[in-house]
């Protein structure tokens, strides 16, 4: 388990994040919502360890109750956008993590070429990121992180800068990878439809200063959360978003 | 390609038919302005000398840019690992490039008498800073996301710089090289007018002092070529070296 304790996240004369604590389970997906500017993503670098420069944060990271340093090989992080390196063929950019962990380039090839195919991927292997659509370009990305065999990866925002087609076609597609290779999840999203239709729990923050204000647990099978099914929940986190978020 | 060869061959074809025929028309003297026709005959006849001095500046130029490549890449790396060298040292790296070249081609000669430093050093000078300042920008300019995502992975100063940072430069440094290219052979042959004994800028004094255009211009006409070629030599190496779509449409 992932726990992260007292977590305060501050600019300049204001707190970004106060006090904030969270636990992950070592699987299933956990969804972060709440309003633009609460501190989502400044929750979601801090746990990569990439804060950005001028915030400042105090607070600390246990996995199975030890506290532990960040970055730490056991948590990946995908960011807003698919960050391909447009100098590196798929198959490079998909070993990247595991070449910058000190692993050889012939030994991370290896590992990650056979996934290619289930990753939807096949054929790719020599192309660069510009010749891939938005959807192939996620989906490398995420081949990325998931070979990185760290148990909690940390996704903020991964389907955002894709069209709604194909953000419904790359959520299905997630959740069948994550059935294929169990991780934990914890993804920051503004969407929804995303947070009900994926997530086996959502938290909601509230904003200045960030702080979380639900953590409301989704049981509903993921085969029976159609749109009606999952509206109610829908309806509760909008109520919720709108009650937190100051006019 | 055809089309693209034309188009960009056709302002020149204008350019030397209007200075024949402007030639042809009112008579200018030679001495003065002599037609294309003439210089080009002046190039046809003294090729073997010409050629020889275009062969010493292209070498001078060669080695010099060289230099100036492996001192500016040395130099970006250093700067950017140490900030604050970085603040103190861009501001006199400018102030050097105020300094008139033929103010200081001649101080060079001065300093470090006729032979191959003075030269060298000259186009290192000349050349270093574009090169310097295209490589820091392109440093900074890497996309955040990108030397995020190594620092999650765990990837320290170096390796961020290594993997990110340094290729997200290219397209900033070519066209550093390309402008750095261009000025290699004029501050060569600058140097070579403040004193040399091969060369085009000392063949091209001597030409002008015997009150030869017509061989002063084959010589600048054969700058050019030499500027062409390198710059050709430089698209070369950029299209072998390009790596995915980005890379080659920045060649």
């Amino acid at each position: 388990m992932l726990e992260l304790r007292g977590l305060t996240v501050s600019a300049p004369g204001r707190d970004l994040v106060q006090d904030l604590s969270l636990s992950l389970p070592d699987q299933g997906i956990t969804a972060l919502i709440g309003p633009s500017g609460c501190g989502k993503t400044s929750v979601l670098k801090w746990l990569a360890g990439i804060l950005p420069v001028g915030l400042q944060a105090e607070g600390a990271l246990h996995l199975d109750g030890r506290p532990i340093p960040r970055p730490h090989p056991a948590l990946s992080y995908q960011p807003q956008s698919d960050a391909l390196f447009p100098w590196l063929t798929i198959a490079e950019n998909a070993t990247l993590g595991l070449r910058v962990a000190g692993m050889g380039k012939r030994e991370a090839q290896a590992k990650v070429v056979p996934l290619f195919d289930p990753f939807g991927l096949a054929g790719t292997e020599a192309l660069f990121p510009a010749e891939l659509s938005g959807g192939m370009r996620q989906r490398a990305a995420f081949l990325r992180t998931i070979v990185q065999d760290s148990r909690f990866v940390l996704l903020d925002e991964p389907f955002s800068a894709l069209d709604a087609v194909t953000r419904i076609r790359m959520q299905r597609w997630l959740t069948d990878r994550l059935r294929e290779r169990p991780r934990a999840v914890l993804m920051v999203t503004h969407d929804l439809h995303e947070a009900t239709g994926l997530a086996d729990r959502i938290l909601v923050m509230a904003a200045a200063p960030g702080r979380i204000v639900a953590d409301i647990p989704v049981p509903t099978p993921q085969v029976r959360r159609d749109e009606a099914a999952m509206a109610p929940l829908r309806e509760t986190l909008k109520s919720l978003l709108l009650e937190e978020t100051p006019t | 390609m055809l089309s693209r060869v034309l188009t960009l061959l056709l302002p020149f074809a204008l350019l030397l038919a209007g200075w024949e025929i402007y030639c042809a028309r009112t008579g200018a003297s030679p001495l003065i302005l002599p037609p294309p026709s003439r210089v080009l005959t002046a190039l046809w006849t003294e090729r073997a000398a010409i050629g020889g001095h275009a062969l010493s500046t292209l070498s001078v130029a060669a080695l010099g840019f060289s230099l100036s490549v492996a001192f500016a890449v040395l130099t970006s790396v250093a700067l950017h690992f140490t900030p604050w060298a970085e603040r103190a040292l861009v501001p006199v790296f400018v102030v050097s490039q105020t300094v008139p070249l033929v103010a200081l081609a001649p101080l060079m000669i001065l300093w470090f008498g006729f032979g191959l430093l003075p030269k060298v050093l000259l186009v290192v000078l000349v050349t270093f800073f574009p090169m310097l300042l295209s490589l820091l920008s392109g440093y900074r300019q890497t996309p955040q996301a990108f030397c995020d995502l190594l620092a999650a992975m765990g990837a320290g100063r170096w390796t961020i710089f290594r993997r990110a940072r340094l290729p997200a430069a290219r397209a900033g440094f070519l066209a550093g090289l390309r402008i750095s290219a261009t000025y290699a052979i004029v501050a060569t042959i600058f140097a070579e007018y403040a004193g040399a004994r091969q060369g085009l800028g000392i063949y091209i004094l001597s030409a002008k002092n015997n009150f030869r255009a017509d061989l002063v211009l084959a010589a600048v006409l054969v700058s050019a070529a030499l500027t062409l070629t390198l710059l050709g030599i430089l698209h070369l190496i950029a299209r072998a070296t390009a790596r995915g779509p980005m890379d080659r449409s920045d060649a």
